[in-house]
């Protein structure tokens, strides 16, 4: 399959880019890493008027501590952002995370912004932002503006970005005296996840202070586990509270079914998950 | 990867010579179809259906820009029907109709546009306006066997398009069942599979409307096939047309016969007097080529009290899809006809059923209904053991044909020629027996060992056979083999190469016999003006049994006439000299001799030849072998399997493997791993899946997954050799064991890490969301 006809836009500036949206809003798609939108518009289920190209604009690309955010420029690629020391070092949850996208070749070219406002549910990265509260900045003509992940990701590849705006970059807030942690499973390594959890723990003096625990791969979007948070508060993270949040997750999650995994079995990898996450938690905290 | 060979010998077959093709393939300069351009190439699309069952209406190409557009009645008004090759028992439908404006199946190719580029001609068939009446559909065979279920072919008054049986007559069957005091009973399930080649298929059609010929470079397995079934279709003479088939990039079956898509770009180019391009995409090859495997088998295994078995026979109910394809129900009918396996059975037999379904047709793939019968028969091995309380291994091998009962006929009347199978088991049997198995202290984490053992139908085969089960092809090879005047040697043979290596085993061949380096010999292969005559191409694993065989007795036949030659000259004895690097000299004084340069050129010449030689140094040689010539192979896999996510990792894999002289044991390892990694698909990813109604779902790589390179474990591979006793070089085919056996040994080792629900491992594959549901059912998921 070959795409439609499209005008193509290849930017040298984010005004260009900026005024292009403008003129064009609705009518026009943003070429960040193409991972999934090159697919879709061979497939002529994506079919653009005007395609912009982002890849040849300077400084759209880094990743920087900017006071308790870790800010990552929305062309950044993920290869850079699993090999980066600063990710590493400050939220090496993000760095799990973003190594389980896909193969080398396409965490080569797949950018952090592309996959965050691609809103796929399966994706690691939008779950991780979900557990760290964080948020996008957007831009346009018109200014800036900085928005939360749940206004953000809607549902299934559907954000809240207006027509003439673009994802400049993405905000993971570092919260101090916390955990975070990535695991998923996947039919092969690099799949879309069947489950994901991106899960964080603040433990003070061996008791729970405060729990964020977010799956993926289940939903339309991430799902916050709010019950599984709340019923770990004031608590010893230890074997029988473990069990007992694997419960309650596996209770508490509405997760849809597909030919890949029941939501029986989406439900039970969950749990599965919590275990295995928390129980590194807990042998961390020691 | 570890491999042993029993006899080093100081020649080149038996060595692991690089193959000629990987420089060049590897380095960028491989030859494809869609590598290929013509001056003035115009591009194609298919118009497909995207409705499984209905009725096309109306055809309408309205404001289409396109150079062309063509439709169904176009289409079946310039052509002939194609007909099918393997022909069942009182099958009815002969040949697959052109055109045809009853849609079976999504995928099902109804038209042809033609523009400058592949964007274009897409942007045309947007504008083509098809009208579809759109009927109840069915994908599932059992599904279709219902009273109530849609028609594929109302004429027809059923969707059960044939129904006969193999083997013992059926009473005698039942009455061997009947007496036998144990019976292994089950129903079990080999899905549908895609054959995914990496090179999908494609066509660059050339019509010269000077000299009324078309030149068709064609990704295809079987080039003289493919150009006999094109003339007929497109109602030119033989000599009209010529296919060229270069680097194909996998075959697997897939690719054994010509396509109706494939005579729409033909056509498209004989109307328009330029050569157009099609070249499939991944998107349409899951609906577009044929399928394999989708079969249910009600098998059973009769045995005494003591395990000796007694009698085999399936039940089994094949899902052909829309339409039969050129094999028709020839893949279950070789699941009958390999049922019994290595085993002494006093009966055997199967009863077949092909049912017509709204899915792509199935075809041939790797295994050729041989991973069904191994799926069937040794998954009721392991359930015989399990339900006697015995060794897996000791019961086959208290069962197995020993090798003084060699030659042996099964009652399915394959004739099993030679070979120590007890050996592969107790070779694989010995070499886990060294394996440390591995200690894991998490009790959720399950780890097994799996046997799995098989004999493989090979080198398809003697003409008259093919005569007798109804196959349209002959079952010969013919070899040219021929000296230059520098000395250099040329073969051309009617086989194909599709990145098996078999360039490189056939000069590995011919080098030998003429005693020349692999650098004075190369082989021409796919371009039926060059190639001699080839009926049934590379498939059956036979381009080194019947093709190899073709070859070593042609350059024997001209290394004799060399030597009569040279004798002439060097006034000596033909039996008193010996070709050794590139000179014939006399045995045991290499100071007299003549190079092989010199004596060509003369030959050639026709000067200081022996009285009533003639000048050439060519020798063609027809192959038509005495018996499909049998390879055999036992597997075993270690998994872990995860309790808690449905999980399974193959830690460790064996294979001790058969296939007769092993001309390059590199080659022979690579056929093995890739076999393995094929199967180990089908054993744990692969799946065809359709809506009830015959919609599919599985028409991208995010819904079909197959084994990634990390996916696959290493292999420890023991090959040894018994020469087929009817085969010029003693070659056995190699091509597919690796496919037959490896999903068995993989269902057979997870049933023995988790025995809880060995008796439910009846289906494949086993994906981590199956395999859970199997846990669930066995009481190992508790809350």
């Amino acid at each position: 399959m070959r795409p439609g006809a499209f005008r193509y836009v290849s930017a040298i500036s984010l005004d260009e880019v900026l005024q292009n949206l403008s003129e064009f809003g609705d009518e026009s798609t943003l070429l960040a890493g193409g991972q999934s939108l090159i697919p879709l518009m061979n497939l002529r289920l994506a079919r653009p008027e005007v395609l912009i190209d982002l890849n040849r604009i300077p400084g759209l690309a880094g990743i920087d501590i900017v006071g308790d955010e870790l800010r990552i420029g929305a062309m950044t690629r993920a290869v850079d952002v699993v090999t980066n020391s600063t990710v590493a070092g400050s939220l090496p949850a993000l760095s799990r995370a973003t190594a389980f996208i896909g193969h080398p070749q396409i965490r080569n070219r797949t950018t952090i912004g592309g996959n965050i406002s691609h809103a796929d549910p399966s994706s690691e990265l939008p779950g991780v932002l979900a557990a760290l509260e964080g948020s996008v900045t957007l831009r346009s003509i018109r200014g800036e503006r900085i928005v939360g992940w749940n206004d953000f990701i809607v549902s299934t590849f559907t954000n809240s970005r207006e027509p003439d705006e673009m994802v400049v970059d993405v905000r993971f807030p570092l919260r101090t005296g916390w955990t975070f942690a990535y695991d998923e499973v996947a039919p092969r390594h690099g799949d879309y996840p069947l489950a994901g959890i991106c899960a964080g723990v603040q433990i003070v003096d061996g008791v729970v202070r405060e729990m964020r625990i977010v799956a993926v791969g289940v939903s339309d979007r991430p799902v916050v586990l709010s019950e599984v948070a709340q019923a770990s508060v004031g608590r010893e993270l230890d074997e029988t509270l473990i069990k007992e949040l694997s419960k309650i997750g596996r209770e508490e999650l509405h997760a849809n079914g597909d030919a890949h995994a029941s939501s029986e079995y989406r439900k039970w990898l969950i749990g599965t998950l919590i275990t295995r996450i928390l129980g590194n938690f807990a042998l961390e905290s020691r | 990867m570890t491999a042993s060979i029993d006899a080093h010998r100081p020649s080149l077959v038996g060595s692991s010579v690089r193959r000629v093709n990987d420089p060049r393939l590897l380095t960028g300069s491989g030859r494809f179809v869609d590598d290929i351009s013509l001056p003035g190439t115009l591009h194609a699309f298919i118009l497909r259906s995207t409705v499984a069952h209905g009725r096309l209406i109306s055809f309408e190409s309205g404001e289409s820009p396109a150079d062309i557009v063509l439709g169904p009645d176009d289409i079946a008004a310039a052509t002939e029907p194609l007909p099918f090759v393997w022909i069942a028992p009182d099958q009815q439908h002969l040949h697959l109709p052109m055109g045809d404006t009853t849609v079976r199946y999504v995928g099902q190719p109804l038209g042809i546009t033609v523009a400058r580029t592949r964007a274009e001609a897409e942007d045309a068939a947007e504008l083509v306006e098809m009208t579809i009446d759109q009927f109840p559909g069915v994908a599932d065979s059992l599904a279709a066997l219902e009273a109530d279920a849609p028609l594929l072919y109302p004429d027809h008054g059923s969707n059960l398009a044939v129904d006969f049986h193999i083997g013992d007559d059926p009473d005698v069957l039942e009455a061997a069942m009947a007496a036998a005091p144990i019976i292994v009973s089950r129903r079990l399930r080999i899905p549908r599979i895609a054959p995914i080649p990496l090179e999908t298929r494609g066509v660059l059609a050339d019509w010269n409307v000077g000299t009324e010929t078309l030149t068709v470079w064609m990704s295809t397995q079987t080039p003289h096939h493919v150009r006999d079934q094109l003339a007929h279709v497109l109602r030119l003479r033989i000599d009209q047309v010529r296919i060229i088939s270069g680097d194909v990039g996998g075959g697997f079956g897939a690719k054994e016969h010509l396509y109706p898509d494939e005579v729409m770009v033909c056509l498209a180019s004989i109307r328009l007097g330029v050569p157009v391009k099609w070249v499939e995409d991944r998107n349409e090859h899951f609906t577009a080529t044929c399928h394999a495997r989708d079969a249910v088998h009600d098998a059973r295994l009769a045995m005494t009290q003591d395990g000796v078995f007694l009698a085999i026979h399936t039940k089994v109910t094949g899902n052909l899809g829309a339409h039969f394809s050129n094999v028709g129900t020839g893949p279950f009918r070789v699941s009958g006809l390999m049922l019994p396996g290595p085993y002494r059975v006093v009966n055997a037999g199967a009863k077949i059923s092909g049912v017509f379904t709204n899915t792509t047709p199935t075809g041939a793939y790797r295994g050729f209904g041989m991973q069904e019968a191994a799926w069937v028969r040794e998954r009721l091995v392991d359930e015989a053991a399990r339900e006697l309380g015995v060794d897996p291994l000791e019961l086959r091998l208290r069962n197995v044909i020993s090798s003084e009962e060699l030659p042996h006929l099964t009652p399915t009347f394959q004739e099993y020629d030679s070979g120590d199978y007890a050996r592969s088991l107790t070779m694989v049997r010995d070499r886990v027996r060294a394996h440390v198995p591995i200690v894991d202290p998490n009790p959720r984490i399950r780890r097994g060992i799996g046997f799995a053992t098989h004999v493989e139908f090979t080198g398809l085969g003697p003409s008259v056979m093919q005569e007798i089960v109804g196959f349209r092809l002959g079952g010969y090879e013919t070899a040219v083999v021929r000296m230059e005047p520098d000395g250099s040697v040329f073969v051309s043979s009617g086989v194909m190469g599709m990145g098996q290596g078999i360039e490189t085993t056939l000069a590995q061949l011919a080098a030998d016999c003429l005693g020349v380096g692999m650098d004075r010999v190369s082989v021409h292969l796919g371009d039926t003006a060059q190639a001699p005559y080839s009926a049934a191409g590379s498939i059956a694993s036979r381009s080194m049994t019947v093709g190899g065989g073709a070859v070593v007795t042609a350059a024997n036949t001209l290394r004799e006439k060399i030597l009569r030659i040279a004798a002439h000259r060097l006034e000596a004895s033909a039996q008193d000299l010996v070709i050794t690097e590139g000179r014939v000299c006399i045995k045991g004084d290499s100071s007299v001799g003549i190079s092989l340069e010199e004596l060509a050129e003369y030959s050639w010449l026709g000067w200081k030849l022996p009285e009533g030689e003639t000048p050439d140094l060519e020798v063609k040689f027809v192959h038509d072998p005495s018996n499909i010539s049998y390879p055999y192979a036992t597997h075993a896999a270690a998994v872990a399997v995860d309790l808690d996510t449905g999980q399974v990792q193959i830690e460790r894999y064996w294979v001790a493997h058969d296939s007769g002289v092993v001309v390059n044991p590199r080659i022979v390892d690579g056929q093995i791993a890739g076999g393995v990694a094929q199967g180990l698909g089908i054993a744990l990813f692969e799946k065809v899946l359709y809506e009830e109604n015959g919609q599919p779902n599985s028409t991208t790589f995010l819904d079909y997954l197959i084994p990634l390179a990390s996916d696959v474990p290493d292999i420890v591979m023991d090959h040894f050799e018994t020469p087929a006793p009817h085969i010029p070089g003693g070659m056995k085919g190699v091509g597919e064991g690796g496919t037959i056996v490896a999903p068995v040994a993989i269902g057979n080792a997870i049933a023995a890490a988790v025995p809880e629900i060995a008796g439910l491992i009846l289906e494949t594959p086993l994906s981590p969301g199956r395999l859970w549901e199997l846990l669930r059912i066995g009481g190992l998921i508790n809350e």
